[in-house]
């Protein structure tokens, strides 16, 4: 019987090349869309990608199956969905590390820009800036200035090379001119105990990994790295609210697709997510990490996926983080 | 013959062959300084230890008395690794029912005496077994058939 | 006092409501199950019920996970004893003398005393989460990168202890574990070591697929040429629970191993691993004579199992107290509980009682179920091993390639299973025993992570390491340990040189 099967989709292919477009997109979608998650189940990837295949899979009418593919930073992963058949039924939700991983890595097994095209970027969120309790430290202005009086004293803690902690604590290195060192976790998460214990200093983390640290004042939370103030922490200003313009690092992330895909099926696609991601229970879902909604068309996509390259290459490139290695 | 521990003298060479692949391999990577080890410092650190003890197995083996290896035998060897790479190279073009019934039916050839109709019954059982607990039951993303 | 037993009362009031027994069996038996099975850990499981516990109580959700967790280091040591596949880190040890039990007709007792131990393991350990959650939380917080290091050290100094035969070989197999532990990228400078080019070695050596590869297709290609005519044979079967004698002789190995696992398991990090080790190292100086370990010493069965399942136990003191997840599987449920509106820290035993002490007393109860649930499975394993051994090599090497396959969907790792069963092959040829470089192999990178970390911080000063009294107890630790083995050795040398 399967043989059979594979037969007749093998006379049938050719044909269904030719009219490939047009068809794609009507009957689209009518099997199940995988989704993958490049990164190990329990991280924010992992929650906001299966909160989205749930309310995709309503909005589409077709399950949207999400499937983990950690490996090489998110590389694994995204690979594979550079790879697969450009039809729809592959799409990969990634973070920005897919903008930062072709300037930091010797070499890619893919070519982001001509290998995959944005479908939307979905959802945007600040990190915090968090210091050592110990510390008399209480606001932005106070670390620099505790930084410009302490050359050579503080640390600040990532969650590894090339990731948005460490290129966000780069990037304030670069803009303040205080000196700090890096020292890299495996993750934010792991670096709190030392920050407890003043062997760190600061850190750049994701909102859902200050959570727990910060509602206790076990570290201290001194300002949120968005555009605007951030819904989990209504009271901290933004770090351009204390003066330093136009610094914003965004935690954002983005449902990508083989660039050969369809215009008009990755148009039903944006359709669909920005549908689900007007949907009140998804938009109160998000809200609990810390992740709020955006959902842009698929040219501010890409556009917004250029500056996000460009601006990260040139902290790697000022910052001589490769040269580092 | 000089070597009077061959145990000894083999695992010797063993060491100091993984030492060398070490110290060639971690010379690429920067030692560091000061305060910032880098990240050929360990690597280069333990090759180094390895190597010496690997030398001092294969010195020892000429002055101490040792057991002797007992002969490799190829067949199970060569059969159970040649398995394991089959279900490698077959796994995801060709999905989880020809990989495994491929896989357990040549697995079986490691044995001492080999019959037909009992490799092809396991493999078949250990196919469907298989597909129900990983498959069916644990709803793992395995590729049962081959992929267009 | 008398508030510890309140709330251990809420505790039990909470965890025994139908629904969270219902909760908590589920969660044990799956946990138990995807512990046979290769390759499933407990992390893909809590993983792939992590959208259905959003829509659970958080109270339920967590008793669900952590039965998972706990039912799972369970099931690890059943294959560990059956087929020689330890399907965790910490059920190695257990595979040392617990499948040579197996092989002599000894599964029964091998496995009753596995679950006895950790049954009693389990019942202490949430006494001690009852009683010292706080104080062992502030421990745990009193670790830094120092520390850590000099934890590591000490470890690796055990494994030598560990090891029979030749202190070289082992010296040299803990070293190259260490190495082919640091292949991947590295934490610090971001770039990868030891991957030859190869995409699938990015992430590193893949622990399942190379401790299936040297315990369980190594070990069965040595089997099949050394026992040509065991392969046709039926191995026996023998008596299905330890005996008295053996009950008394395992008992002050189960105290020693529960106490050991405690203390250890609180510690982020390879926790339960070194628990698991320590306490086998410990018995093979301390236990009375005669000592079998390696040849199916049921004492080397009891000690680490107890130490692994309450290492297991206590490792939920810092997830709850500090937020902080001593593993992977303890990170997927801080993220469950952060959905749920909970933040994890010190705060919850105050604001969420009946959280707290619910899934503290359902561990209690988890535990019971785990025993009455595997005590009788024994004889239906056992009676597993009845089968031909040519019927069953080729099922271990089936399940050890899906095993290997299913961790990642990476064709590398099953590619890493052939390499380390040809590695593993010529260790076994060679005498050089397996596991002092597993432990290397774990502990590897975490160990030189902390020791670049700490002089990173420190900059540059060596002085670090022996700051805190913490790190020089482990540093003198280590020496002590050193002596220990170095000595007899040194005095067979001298001994050996008379001789001649």
């Amino acid at each position: 019987m399967n043989f059979a099967r594979t037969m007749r989709a093998l006379m049938v292919a050719p044909a269904l090349c030719l009219m490939a477009g047009a068809a794609l997109a009507q009957s689209y979608p009518n099997k199940p869309v995988r989704l993958v998650l490049p990164y190990s189940p329990g991280g924010i990837i992992d929650y906001v990608g299966r909160t989205m295949a749930q309310g995709l899979s309503t909005t589409l009418g077709q399950s949207v199956v999400a499937e983990n593919r950690p490996g090489a930073g998110g590389i694994t992963g995204t690979d594979t969905v550079a790879r697969s058949a450009p039809d729809g039924y592959n799409l990969v939700l990634m973070d920005p590390a897919i903008v930062i991983n072709p300037t930091l890595q010797a070499s890619m097994p893919y070519d982001l820009f001509k290998q995959l095209t944005t479908v939307s970027i979905i959802s945007t969120s600040p990190e915090v800036v968090v210091v050592a309790p110990d510390l008399p430290i209480k606001s932005l202005a106070d670390l620099i200035a505790y930084g410009k009086a302490n050359p050579g004293k503080l640390n600040f803690a990532s969650a590894g090379i090339g990731t948005t902690p460490h290129l966000a604590g780069e990037l304030f290195k670069q803009r303040t001119g205080i000196d700090a060192t890096h020292v890299p976790y495996r993750s934010i998460g792991q670096s709190y105990p030392d920050m407890m214990n003043n062997k760190v200093q600061f850190a750049f983390s994701s909102i859902a990994g200050a959570l727990p640290f910060t509602t206790d004042n076990r570290v201290r939370a001194i300002a949120t790295t968005g555009n605007v103030r951030s819904n989990v922490y209504p009271d901290l200003p933004t770090v351009q609210e204390t003066g330093l313009a136009g610094f914003e690092v965004d935690l954002w992330l983005g449902i990508f697709a083989p660039a050969a895909t369809p215009a008009d099926v990755i148009g039903k696609l944006n359709d669909a997510i920005r549908t689900t991601l007007k949907d009140p229970e998804v938009i109160k879902a998000l809200a609990k990490v810390g992740v709020d909604p955006r959902g842009t068309t698929q040219k501010e996509g890409e556009a917004f996926l250029r500056d996000e390259f460009t601006k990260w290459k040139k902290v790697i490139e000022d910052g001589k983080i490769k040269e580092q290695q | 013959m000089f070597i009077r521990a061959p145990k000894d003298f083999w695992s010797g060479v063993m060491f100091l062959c993984f030492a060398a692949v070490t110290l060639v391999t971690a010379s690429g990577y920067s030692m560091g300084r000061g305060g910032r080890m880098g990240p050929g410092y360990f690597p280069t650190l333990l090759g180094a230890v390895l190597g010496l003890l690997g030398l001092i197995l294969v010195l020892r083996s000429f002055a101490i008395r040792g057991e002797a290896v007992e002969k490799i035998q190829w067949r199970p060897l060569a059969a159970l690794v040649g398995c394991v790479l089959l279900f490698a190279a077959m796994i995801q073009p060709l999905g989880l029912v020809i990989a495994l019934s491929a896989t357990t039916f040549l697995a079986s050839f490691a044995g001492p005496d080999w019959r037909l109709r009992e490799a092809a019954l396991l493999s078949a059982g250990l196919t469907i077994a298989a597909v129900l607990i990983f498959v069916l039951g644990l709803r793992l993303p395995l590729p049962l058939w081959p992929s267009l | 006092m008398a508030d510890v037993f309140s709330n251990i009362g809420l505790g039990l009031s909470v965890a025994a409501s139908l629904q969270n027994l219902v909760y908590c069996m589920l969660g044990v038996v799956l946990g138990t199950l995807v512990g046979v099975l290769p390759g499933v850990g407990p992390v893909t499981t809590v993983a792939m019920l992590l959208p259905i516990s959003f829509t659970l109580e958080p109270t339920s959700a967590l008793i669900l996970m952590a039965g998972i967790y706990y039912g799972a280091q369970y099931g690890g040591s059943t294959t560990a004893i059956l087929i020689n596949i330890p399907g965790e880190a910490s059920s190695v040890i257990t595979s040392l003398d617990g499948h040579q039990m197996a092989r002599q007709g000894r599964a029964g007792p091998a496995l009753g005393i596995a679950a006895l131990g950790s049954f009693f393991a389990g019942c202490v350990a949430t006494f001690i989460i009852a009683f010292g959650a706080p104080p062992l939380a502030k421990l745990a917080l009193q670790f830094g990168p120092a520390e850590y290091f000099s934890l590591m050290l000490c470890g690796l100094v055990a494994a030598v202890v560990l090891a029979r035969g030749s202190i070289i070989k082992a010296i040299a197999m803990v070293v190259l574990g260490l190495l082919f532990g640091l292949a991947g990228s590295d934490v610090n400078s971001g770039i990868r070591r030891f991957t030859f080019d190869m995409q699938g070695l990015a992430d590193g050596i893949e622990f399942v697929a190379l401790s299936m590869a040297i315990y369980g297709i190594a070990e069965v290609a040595i089997n099949l040429e050394r026992r040509q005519e065991e392969a046709k044979k039926v191995s026996a079967v023998g008596k299905l629970m330890p005996s008295g004698a053996e009950l008394r002789a395992c008992t002050p190995s189960i105290l020693r191993g529960t106490f050991l696992g405690s203390i250890l398991g609180v510690l982020p990090g390879g926790g339960a691993l070194l628990a698991a080790f320590a306490a086998y190292t410990l018995e093979k100086k301390v236990a009375k004579p005669p000592r079998k370990f390696g040849e199916g010493d049921i004492r080397g069965v009891a000690a680490p199992e107890s130490a692994n399942n309450a290492g297991a136990q206590t490792s939920f003191i810092p997830m709850l107290t500090l937020g902080i997840p001593s593993n992977p599987t303890m990170a997927l449920m801080i993220g469950a509980l952060m959905v749920h509106g909970i933040t994890p820290g010190p705060r919850v035993m105050t604001d969420r009682p009946e959280l707290f002490w619910g899934v503290v007393a359902s561990m209690w109860i988890g535990n019971l179920m785990l025993v009455i649930l595997n005590l009788p499975m024994v004889g239906i394993w056992v009676k597993l091993l009845r089968m031909p051994y040519r019927l069953m090599f080729p099922m271990i090497v089936g399940f050890c390639c899906i095993g290997a396959y299913t961790i990642n969907a990476n064709v590398a790792d099953i590619a890493v299973l052939a390499f380390f069963t040809c590695f593993g092959y010529l260790c076994l040829k060679l005498d050089c025993e397996p596991a002092p470089l597993i432990l290397g192999f774990v502990l590897g990178p975490m160990m030189e992570e902390n020791l670049r970390r700490a002089l990173l911080i420190s900059r540059g000063d060596p002085m670090v390491f022996v700051e805190t009294p913490i790190s020089i107890g482990f540093l003198l630790a280590a020496a002590g340990l050193l002596l220990v083995v170095a000595a007899p050795a040194i005095r067979r040398k001298r001994e050996e040189a008379m001789a001649e």
